[in-house]
């Protein structure tokens, strides 16, 4: 696989901004968004490693083409 | 504070005049009475339209791939804001068989013309619903800018709109988050994603950023690319979702705007005495 830790680092950085607006729209006070981020931004990663580990199991098992 | 009383005038649906200004331009406000707002935004916003047709020449949905045209292809452009016009459009040309001349200066500035015409439409459609419920209502004059105001400055500069109700912080938060996550897809599609007959649909949500993906995009030059960058879709990617969390962005200073001139608790407050969503807790 080509270049995976940039590919990962991009992926938390875009995470990172779009927990970031999601939390700002969410609460209306900053130091209350700030304390939103960091439970959001976990289980954003969380559920998206979830959902590639899926991703990369049904690649492998029932959608293989090989 | 002092207080607006709209008992004698008459009710307006704020959703019809919503949805009469997105198929008209001005219709909202001439039904609400503010004749000069209306026919101004009119020539305003359908000049910009013909305008960006007359660059054009009418070109549009032909600049997408044959495989995805379909009946709803243009439904998620934002020539769409501005319904009437973009239906006439889509009658008189729809699938044509123009050629659009490939890099031709004065297509993309057409194309940024239309695309401007439909968001600012969509934005004066969100201050004619305003506006038709103030009628009704007693709004708190001064306390805070007009919400649509407030979504067009966000709209021209992302953060600009949380700055004129001075929430600096958020404001300046907000600039650097969007541009930076714009800048840094334009950086790894070295500027391919800043066209849209390259990438249709992406460059619509790049819109959502206003000036600043024209800018860009005119700063570009659509160079000729003889090899495909190496990162370009995540580019495109990460520029499109910068343009698509401004709408997040747009709607925060809107709902923020529209409390306070009525007087009433934001959203997130009235959760947290309501006892819903203690999430922060």
């Amino acid at each position: 696989m080509d270049d995976l830790g940039l590919h990962i680092a991009l992926f938390l950085l875009s995470a990172g901004v779009i927990v970031a607006v999601t939390c700002m729209y969410t609460e209306a006070e900053d130091g209350k968004a700030l304390r939103l981020f960091p439970r959001r931004y976990g289980t954003f990663v969380l559920v998206s490693g979830v959902i590639v580990a899926a991703m990369i199991v049904i690649q492998n098992t029932l959608a293989s083409v090989h | 504070m002092p207080s607006l009383d709209a008992s004698d005038r008459p009710a307006v649906n704020p959703n019809v005049a919503a949805l009469l200004t997105w198929l008209v331009p001005g219709a909202g406000h001439f039904l609400l009475g503010q004749m000069r707002l209306a026919l101004a935004a009119f020539i305003l916003i359908e000049g910009l339209y013909v305008a960006g047709l007359a660059l054009t020449g009418g070109a549009f949905l032909e600049l997408l791939a044959p495989e995805i045209r379909g009946r709803f292809a243009g439904a998620l452009t934002p020539e769409v804001g501005n319904f009437g016009a973009f239906l006439l459009h889509v009658r008189d040309i729809d699938f044509s068989d123009l050629t659009p001349p490939p890099f031709d200066g004065a297509l993309f500035i057409g194309l940024a013309l239309t695309s401007t015409s439909g968001i600012l439409n969509l934005i004066l459609a969100s201050r004619a619903h305003f506006d038709a419920r103030a009628r009704s209502g007693a709004v708190i004059e001064g306390a805070a800018v007009h919400p649509a105001k407030a979504a067009l400055l966000g709209w021209l500069i992302p953060g600009a709109g949380h700055l004129a109700q001075g929430r600096v912080a958020r404001g300046v938060f907000c600039f650097v988050l969007i541009t930076g996550m714009f800048t840094i897809g334009c950086v790894l599609a070295e500027g391919t994603n800043l066209d849209r007959t390259r990438h249709f649909y992406y460059w619509a949500g790049q819109t959502l950023l206003g000036p600043t993906a024209f800018v860009a995009e005119y700063l570009s030059g659509h160079p000729l690319m003889e090899i495909r960058p190496r990162y370009s879709d995540a580019g495109v990617m990460l520029a499109s979702v910068a343009g698509v969390l401004n709408v997040l962005l747009l709607l925060d200073v809107y709902g923020f705007s529209d409390a306070k001139l009525f007087g009433r608790p934001l959203a997130t407050e009235q959760k947290a005495t309501g006892g819903v969503g203690q999430e922060a807790a």
